[in-house]
């Protein structure tokens, strides 16, 4: 690690405060992004396995929906960018604002292994109401 | 020891703060125990992609494809055109692997393109859908639609 400062005769010497600086902004920096990226998929959310599936690329313009199922009432919830609603149809304006924003957007959906089709369908259909052709379903490698 | 001692007088005669390696260590832990922690809940997740249909220019011939419907049953059961696959509880759906294999081989030696119909009752269960998608990631099938009767 560079050595900061110094005289122009002395020994550089080790410069703490811009150190603790860069160590804090990028702390602040990497704690926003992983927030973030951890608050738009569901924990809780129990993935169907697909083995063949394709590796998860890099980053890329996309949206996350959430599907949770409750067995027990048999009710879907949707949960789209810390929003929660009964019909995907609610995200529909929010969709396609970012699809005008950039034509390549794409919806991953995260379904509950358990949800019944029809729900998936719903998602599919807002996603296709708001011009969105690029439809990804979230699944676990094993 | 002797660097840091010589450091601390340093301080002392120039009032310089010099390096501390203590709040530096503390920092970098905090960060590492953070990142771990997150590391923890973070799963690690594939995807099953698709494009859904979009408007056909009318003006080009339109070639229909070989087309498979695979519907999936309430209870998860399979057909493929019809005819019942069985499905045994945590087996691969070894028989629709084979049986779609044959297909996509044949459609590529007839230089046509496979496309499957994947028709879901309104309840059958997701993870079905995602294990017929899983089979026609293995088969190298990618044409593949979905239909189901009822909307929300």
């Amino acid at each position: 690690m560079a050595g900061g400062g110094g005289g122009g005769d002395g020994e550089p010497e080790f410069q703490i405060a811009p150190m603790i600086d860069v160590l804090l902004v990028l702390l602040i920096f990497f704690m926003s992004i992983t927030t973030t990226q951890v608050a738009r998929v569901l924990q809780d959310i129990t993935l169907p396995v697909a083995p063949n599936a394709a590796k998860k690329g890099d980053a890329r313009d996309e949206s996350v929906l959430n599907i949770q199922w409750d067995p027990a009432t048999r009710v879907a919830k949707f949960v789209f960018d810390e929003r929660t609603g009964e019909k995907p149809d609610e995200f529909v304006d929010t969709l396609t604002r970012r699809h005008r924003l950039e034509p390549k957007h794409r919806l991953v959906i995260r379904a509950d292994r358990t949800v019944p089709a029809k729900h998936v369908s719903a998602a599919m259909a807002a996603a296709a109401k708001a011009g969105i052709s690029d439809v990804t379903f979230a699944a676990s490698p094993r | 020891m002797a660097r840091s001692r010589k450091s601390r007088r340093s301080s002392d005669e120039n009032s310089d703060v010099g390096f501390q390696i203590a709040p530096m260590i503390d920092v970098v832990f905090v960060v590492l125990v953070f990142f771990m922690s997150l590391t923890s809940a973070i799963k690690l997740e594939h995807e099953l992609n698709t494009k859904l249909p979009g408007t056909a220019v009318t003006a080009d011939t339109v070639e229909f494809p070989d087309e498979q419907v695979i519907g999936v049953n309430p209870d998860g059961q399979l057909l493929l055109n019809d005819d019942p696959i069985p499905v045994a509880d945590g087996a691969d759906l070894v028989q629709l692997l084979n049986s779609m294999t044959r297909i996509k081989a044949n459609a590529d030696a007839a230089k046509t393109r496979v496309l499957v119909t994947i028709a879901s009752d309104p309840e059958a269960p997701y993870y079905r859908t995602i294990d017929v998608l899983n089979v026609l990631a293995a088969a190298s099938i990618d044409n593949v639609t979905f239909t189901v009767s009822d909307e929300l």
